[in-house]
């Protein structure tokens, strides 16, 4: 064991030279790279905290946006419900009017047809009447119609003959109108009746097609009626009296 | 029987012979150069490491850690002096299981080159760090008695460093040579194996009493004495 002066001095210089060999190609690379590698570390990291940052602001307002779309389509819908609401009012409305509009039309088209039947029903009514009468009359006591009805105006004429005449102020003439002519023997038979109650009366006849069966007398503003419409509307306020009592009857018997 | 590598001459270069210790120091040398060369060539921040990249820098911050915890604080300087310390002596160690392969290690002129810059460098590094009257300052403490104690144990780290290596590292190698002349077919195998953990720890021991010397000239008066129970 001894120690070579010359070997400790190479080695001496052999160390220094491996400690800056070591600098060169180890230490420093290493830690320059891990130097670097720890900044670009920290680089990124901090890229991907703005890039959070930005992804939670982006996120931020796109539940921003979500949040007032949602408002906006909330208000769209209220809106859109009450536009909706009042056209369907509007609606209902235009089509409760129009209903009304056509269920009085109908009605009135019924009360037309109504009035319309009544009309032929009463027409019909009174011909068949003064057909039946005037047959049975002659077939069964050799009596005209017309004669029948002449008689009865006169007997009708006979109680307000003063009101008649008061009515009839300064008229000097009378007018009998009927529905067809009427035969000279109840003409003159109708004449001398009222010579009796109004001697100072002048008396015409004169032929109405229009008017219904029967007899008219007019005297300046005074008319008395006797034809079969007056009698039938008398038929016809007994029929529809005696009608309105049968439902009447039914009502309360239903009720009961 | 040659017990140490300095007089085995393996060639002449320049008219100069070149012992055993010499040759496979530059073997020692070139071997950590060119694998550091290899590793660290073309290193980018952007691309991932390599494993041996990855082994390169465990072993350095390995070393950096073991010298910041001893020296209190980042050093590349001492990074630089403890760690090589550590490289080459643990890298010597390790080639001693290739057959014909004499660890510089095992030469005193080695361990007392390595004792010797230890020596310097402690110095150099508490001048560099106090300065000079600072430093110088230190053998006084804390009384001017105590400056040739200081002086000796100064020495006398440099002189345990070196034995301890040499004598550890070249036992070893003294004991396997031996071994293998004895029984040459199972205890010499088991010795190197051993030879290969004292290596380790002889080299760790090496670099960890230099920086503990190296930090405890560097450190400031204060802490010194904070340190000291």
């Amino acid at each position: 064991m001894s120690i070579d002066w010359i070997t400790v001095a190479a080695q001496i210089a052999n160390f220094l030279v491996l400690v800056w060999l070591l600098r060169r190609f180890l230490y420093r690379p290493i830690l320059d790279g891990i130097d670097a590698r720890e900044a670009e570390i920290a680089k990124r990291m901090q890229a991907a905290v703005t890039a959070k940052e930005q992804a939670e602001a982006a996120q931020t307002e796109y539940q921003n946006k979500v949040q007032a779309l949602h408002v906006a389509q909330s208000e769209m819908t209220e809106t859109i419900r009450k536009k909706a609401e009042e056209q369907r009012d509007a609606l209902l409305a235009a089509a409760r009017e129009k209903m009304d509009a056509e269920h009085s039309a109908w009605q009135a088209h019924l009360d037309a047809k109504a009035r319309d039947y009544a009309a032929k029903l009463h027409g019909a009514g009174a011909a068949a009447l003064l057909s039946l009468t005037r047959k049975a009359l002659g077939d069964l006591a050799d009596e005209s119609l017309e004669a029948r009805m002449a008689h009865h105006l006169v007997q009708q004429i006979k109680p307000m003959a003063k009101d008649l005449i008061g009515a009839a102020g300064q008229a000097a003439g009378a007018v009998i109108t009927s529905h067809s002519p009427l035969p000279p023997a109840t003409q003159d038979a109708l004449t001398a009746e009222l010579r009796t109650i109004m001697p100072d009366v002048s008396l015409r006849f004169e032929v109405d097609a229009q008017q219904a069966p029967g007899l008219v007398l007019r005297l300046g503003g005074a008319q008395v009626e006797w034809t079969t419409d007056s009698y039938i509307d008398g038929l016809d306020a007994m029929i529809i009296d005696q009608l309105t009592k049968n439902s009447d009857t039914k009502v309360h018997s239903h009720g009961d | 029987m040659n017990l140490s590598p300095d007089q085995t001459i393996m060639f002449n270069a320049w008219g100069l012979p070149i012992n055993a210790t010499i040759f496979y120091t530059w073997i020692v040398m070139a071997l950590l150069t060119v694998v550091s060369i290899l590793i660290t060539r073309n290193l980018r921040a952007d691309v991932p490491p390599n494993r041996w990249r990855t082994t390169l820098e465990v072993i350095v911050q390995g070393i950096q850690g073991q010298i910041e915890e001893i020296s209190g604080g980042p050093s590349r300087h001492l990074l630089y002096y403890a760690g090589t310390l550590f490289l080459f002596v643990a890298v010597s160690n390790l080639l001693l299981v290739v057959p014909g392969f004499e660890p510089p290690t095992s030469s005193l002129s080695t361990t007392t080159a390595l004792a010797l810059s230890v020596l310097i460098a402690v110095p150099m590094f508490g001048i560099s760090s106090r300065g000079l009257c600072g430093y110088l300052k230190t053998y006084i403490e804390p009384s001017f008695i105590m400056l040739p104690f200081n002086i000796i144990a100064e020495f006398s780290r440099g002189i345990s460093l070196a034995i301890r290596l040499y004598g550890n590292i070249m036992s070893g190698a003294v004991i396997a040579a031996i071994l293998l002349t004895v029984a040459p077919f199972f205890f010499p195998v088991v010795m190197d194996a051993l030879g290969l953990l004292t290596g380790m720890i002889q080299a760790y021991i090496f670099a960890i009493l230099a920086t503990v010397y190296i930090s405890s000239a560097t450190a400031s008066s204060a802490k010194v004495e904070k340190d000291i129970p």
